[in-house]
């Protein structure tokens, strides 16, 4: 454990060296969140008691401003560097290592995370300030307690997929930046609910959506603090949501075993 | 004695994309298998090194040293044969496994590029779970060795070239690994440099009883360190036992080297052998081992010889025609 304390400890000290990038890269969420915002704040004119798609003016709010929470929590990661490790060969250092390598990137992760949630509880509160939406506030214990859970699944979630996404140069090592993109951007961000909420998607569509694993990465666990649904609803959403982080965990464990018996370790 | 690594039929392939040239080509390759070539690394070598042993590996640029490197340290899977290395199967990258070996590469970079230089090395205190004691005094020893006290608090990319080495070398010595395996660790230091860090291999292997490894172009890392060198060309093994034997397997002709009192004619002389190098009053004339003691008898009779000298040929000619495959077993 002490191992991944001081990974955590010495990412963290590397997130200060580019603070620069770090304030860019928080610029560019805010910015998301704005254009978010002002295009939902403009459906929503007619008042606050109008609903669009069983959303009221002041939980599209709140399911703006949790998304910025959420994605750093669940989206914020170093882990998307790996497929550039696999590729060229740096790799090689950490499979030389004495430590687990999800654990070490998971590890690395939490610092970004942590890092990153600082910053957008300070700029939800920056926005609040500025924009003074009507917000809903989640007081059920027990909602927050499932909302708590359904966000360290996602977590895994993300990181099982990321890494599914990074094992790709293994077999065609000049394909890194292209599947990372197309799984980050189109399916992670888009069937996730991190553009719009999924429930505006025709019903069927949404209900097969609700099987794939994308949806428990943000809108559930939105869903799930808005309270929007009934308790055994909700457990489902739990169970399902936690089976896939099994499923996608063992996979990702199997893809890289049989990845690293033809890994190269080209380069060096 | 014990046996560190047993190395038995190991074999290595690799899978070979042959790009073509233009967009046309490679948009072909893409839909196209048959440009897949199979490229045989290392074929079928076995070898045996025992606890404590130093042993030079030799070979010319891609005969496969790194790749068997690699293999060893656990890094690449085998196509087929067996290796074992401290009785672990290296592949399976067990804990107690990777904290007692260590791959040092020449261009290796496995120090943190932004941070100074001693927070890379205090993470490997962690990741080896070095204890306090023996981190400082690992340090300090390699430290002052290297003579680089003075750039611990330097960050990384700010280094140079040999500088980075250096600091590459105490990150991977510095949980005193029992198993090394050295991957031109010479490349980029300086002179002073490199016979410190020859010294320091030295002392290591004695103090330590550490099994190394060491693959270099640098003749004199070899001669200076090892008894025992293990040749590979084009994936095979050639040659494998004492260095100064390589040239008795190997060379098949002798120098014999004579000092004149007059000039003589050249074309006389190669009647004798052939003459290498002329600057009188030297002569340096290549003979056949066989018959170096009658070429000897010869010269001395028909020319006007004060001195004469029988010599075997310099190791690095023998090892560079030994490379070029010009001599065979």
């Amino acid at each position: 454990m002490k191992k991944y304390f001081s990974v955590f400890k010495i990412s963290l000290a590397q997130e200060f060296v580019y603070k620069l990038n770090f304030i860019m890269w928080r610029l560019r969420n805010t910015i998301q969140i704005l254009v978010f915002f002002f295009l939902w704040s403009s459906v929503f004119t007619g008042g606050s008691e109008v609903s669009y798609f069983g959303y009221t003016q002041s939980s599209i709010m709140a399911y703006t401003f949790l998304l910025v929470l959420i994605r750093s929590i669940v989206m914020s990661t170093k882990s998307t560097d790996v497929s550039g490790y696999v590729s060229n060969g740096e790799l090689s250092n950490y499979l030389l290592k004495p430590i687990n390598f999800f654990k070490y990137l998971l590890a690395r992760d939490s610092s970004t995370k942590i890092l990153n949630i600082i910053f957008s509880i300070i700029e939800i509160l920056i926005l609040y300030l500025i924009l003074k939406p009507n917000l809903f506030i989640q007081t059920n214990m027990f909602q927050i307690f499932l909302f708590i859970i359904s966000l360290v699944i996602a977590c895994f979630i993300f990181f099982s997929i990321v890494m599914l996404a990074n094992s790709a140069p293994f077999w065609v090592p000049e394909i890194g930046w292209g599947v990372q993109f197309l799984v980050t951007v189109i399916f992670v961000e888009f069937l996730s609910g991190a553009f719009f909420p999924l429930d505006v998607f025709p019903k069927p569509l949404f209900e097969f959506l609700k099987l794939t694993p994308f949806p428990y990465l943000v809108f559930i666990p939105i869903q799930i603090y808005l309270g929007n649904i009934s308790l055994l609803e909700n457990t489902k959403n739990i169970l399902i949501g936690g089976l896939w982080a099994i499923i996608l965990w063992q996979v990702m464990n199997k893809v890289w075993k049989k990845g690293l018996k033809i890994y190269e370790a080209v380069g060096r | 004695m014990d046996k560190a690594i047993i190395v038995d039929h190991l074999s290595k392939n690799f899978v070979v994309n042959e790009g073509g040239k233009g967009i046309k080509d490679t948009i072909s390759n893409l839909f196209s298998k048959q440009n897949k070539k199979i490229v045989k690394a290392v074929k079928e070598i076995s070898f045996m090194i025992q606890k404590g042993e130093l042993v030079g590996f030799m070979g010319p640029n891609g005969a496969g040293k790194t790749t068997t490197m690699k293999m060893l340290s656990g890094l690449l899977y085998p196509t087929s044969g067996f290796i074992s290395v401290l009785d672990f199967d290296p592949f399976l990258k067990s804990r107690d496994f990777l904290k007692q070996i260590s791959l040092v590469m020449g261009q290796k970079n496995q120090l943190w590029w932004d941070l100074p230089v001693i927070n890379s090395f205090e993470f490997s205190k962690a990741v080896y779970e070095i204890k306090d004691k023996d981190y400082k005094k690992n340090l300090d020893e390699l430290v002052s060795l290297l003579g680089v006290s003075d750039l611990l608090n330097t960050p990384v990319r700010k280094l140079s070239l040999g500088q980075r080495m250096k600091m590459e070398l105490i990150a991977s010595l510095i949980y005193k690994p029992k198993v090394l395996f050295l991957d031109e660790p010479t490349i980029g230091l300086d002179l002073v440099a490199q016979q410190n860090l020859r010294d320091f291999i030295y002392e290591y292997n004695k103090k330590n009883e550490a099994t190394i490894l060491l693959t270099s172009h640098n003749m004199s890392d070899l001669s200076d360190l090892s008894r025992r060198v293990i040749i590979i060309n084009e994936g095979e093994l050639v040659f494998d036992g004492p260095l100064d034997e390589i040239t008795l397997k190997f060379a098949q002709e002798k120098i014999i080297k004579a000092t004149l009192s007059e000039e003589v004619d050249t074309k006389h002389i190669s009647e004798i052998g052939t003459v290498k190098k002329y600057t009188f009053p030297y002569i340096y004339i290549s003979v056949p081992r066989s018959t170096v003691t009658f070429a000897a008898a010869e010269l001395l009779q028909k020319f006007p010889v004060i001195d004469l000298n029988i010599e075997e040929l310099p190791i690095e000619d023998v090892v560079r025609k030994v490379f070029k495959g010009d001599l065979n077993k």
